[in-house]
């Protein structure tokens, strides 16, 4: 079991992006982005289309190459820990599981990966509430239990640091809460979570943290507290959504 | 390594059309032998191990199929995202992919050709042509292992099942379809093609002098591995160029 927090070998688990830059055929679509996601914490991670989330999340996860900076989790590069799936849980994409197979054929290939036991495939089916489809093939399951699979998937490892991508799109009323809970529940453990969405009001609720990338250059990167309050002056709160726009320009 | 072999093991046997697939690989060699023994496209001086070789193309076509979506497959349903953060290391990666396909392909090639040589033995009395060399047949798990190597290779370079399957039977079929094009090449690349490396290691081919490795059997053999290694070389290069 890992410390909640840390990696396996004790290193506080906060991811860095430092300076990250990525230009592809001449078009600069990270420029120089830096922030850090810390254990304990909920931190959004807001934009609009385009704007670099999804490329910022899989550089962090050694998907995408960056031209130039780098990206650690808990001190050194993702690929250089030893049992990713207790390091890091990732959902990237709800279509990241063999349509053909099973929901627990795919978290016992992803568990047998990194030498987890068995018993944790059916411990993330039942946190995921996905249980009674374990035997369904993921190419007949909705959207929304493919969202719970996904989850069951970066979560199988007990990880220290949880990276979600648009991780609301497709869940009903029920799931997004509970997806609050479990998500509450995870950086209260001393988790790190950081969170790609859209949903401005779900976001509000649980995030401690925000940082917002638009045209790849990071906007803002407060926490979620001092980000609401419009200024020093101001203590009046304004809603997130209002604040994200004034910020993406896009009032 | 281990773990992401068996992990790679496990993506094929819970994929029902991965392992159906590689069964009906399995079942080509005997199929094959089968109809040929039995409607009598055996020669009378050859001998039953080469008789249970007849089919080998077949099997070499079909496990080379097979092997070339297993990597490519992935890209096509874009599950490959879930290996690259389950299993980070691109090397790790590659080579448990590599060895769980050559591991289920020459799993598959061992038991095809001992039951086509069972089927030949139950077809054809030894009678005067005998039994041959048994242990021959090996060169048919060879052949179909390194097939299978490339097969997964091909794949990760094109990204495409369509694009590796394609290849991966060009490859098998077009030197000797085209073998008036290769001047003297032609009995370098023929004869270290996989189905004529058996035919040459399990002899009695009667094959001709242009498709006959001018130096041997057994440097064939090491060529048609050769060639292999380089194709499994180019895939990790491509691997850690665009996924790295």
């Amino acid at each position: 079991m890992t410390t909640p927090g840390a990696t396996a070998d004790g290193q506080a688990a906060s991811i860095v992006v430092q300076d990250a830059t990525k230009i592809i055929e001449g078009v600069t679509v990270l420029d120089g982005v830096s922030f850090t996601a810390r254990p304990g914490r909920v931190t959004a991670f807001l934009g609009p289309n385009g704007a670099g989330k999804s490329t910022t999340l899989r550089a962090i996860l050694g998907i995408d190459h960056l031209t130039s900076g780098h990206t650690t989790i808990g001190g050194r590069p993702f690929g250089d820990h030893r049992q990713p799936v207790r390091v890091v849980g990732a959902l990237l994409t709800p279509d990241a599981a063999h349509p053909r197979r099973t929901a627990r054929g795919h978290l016992t290939v992803v568990a047998t990966s990194n030498g987890l036991p068995r018993a944790s495939v059916g411990r993330a089916l039942d946190l995921a509430g996905i249980v009674p489809i374990a035997e369904v093939p993921v190419g007949k399951m909705s959207l929304g239990m493919r969202q719970r699979l996904g989850l069951a998937t970066a979560l199988i490892g007990d990880p220290a640091v949880v990276i979600l991508d648009e991780p609301h799109n497709g869940l009903d009323a029920a799931a997004i809460r509970w997806l609050r809970v479990v998500l509450r529940a995870l950086a209260d453990a001393g988790r790190t979570v950081l969170l790609s969405s859209h949903l401005m009001s779900e976001i509000e609720v649980i995030s401690d943290d925000v940082v917002i990338i638009s045209e790849g250059r990071i906007r803002v990167a407060s926490t979620m507290e001092e980000f609401l309050t419009a200024a020093p002056s101001d203590p009046e709160r304004m809603p997130l959504e209002e604040r994200y726009l004034s910020v993406v320009g896009e009032l | 390594m281990t773990f992401a072999w068996r992990s790679e093991l496990l993506k094929i046997a819970t994929v029902r059309g991965q392992w159906v697939s590689a069964l009906l690989a399995t079942a080509a060699i005997p199929v094959i032998s089968f109809l040929v023994v039995s409607t009598g496209g055996l020669g009378s001086g050859e001998s039953s191990t080469r008789g249970a070789a007849t089919g080998t193309l077949a099997g070499l076509l079909a496990f080379g199929a097979w092997s070339a979506t297993i990597a490519a497959g992935e890209y096509a349903q874009g599950t490959m995202v879930t290996s690259l953060t389950t299993v980070p290391r691109r090397l790790t990666l590659y080579g448990a992919k590599l060895s769980a396909t050559a591991t289920v392909a020459g799993a598959g090639a061992l038991l095809s050709a001992i039951i086509a040589w069972l089927v030949v033995l139950g077809v054809r009395a030894p009678g005067p042509y005998g039994l041959g060399d048994p242990a021959s047949l090996a060169s048919v798990l060879l052949a179909i292992v390194t097939v299978a190597v490339i097969g997964v290779s091909v794949g990760l370079i094109t990204r495409s099942p369509s694009a590796a399957i394609a290849l991966v039977v060009v490859a098998l079929l077009l030197p000797k379809a085209a073998s008036g094009l290769l001047g003297g090449l032609q009995p370098w690349i023929i004869g270290a093609s996989p189905d004529t490396v058996v035919t040459e290691l399990i002899g009695g081919g009667h094959l001709a002098a242009d498709q006959t490795f001018p130096a041997g059997a057994l440097a064939a053999a090491l060529s048609m591995v050769g060639v292999a290694l380089v194709v499994a070389a180019g895939g990790a290069v491509a691997f850690l160029r665009r996924d790295g």
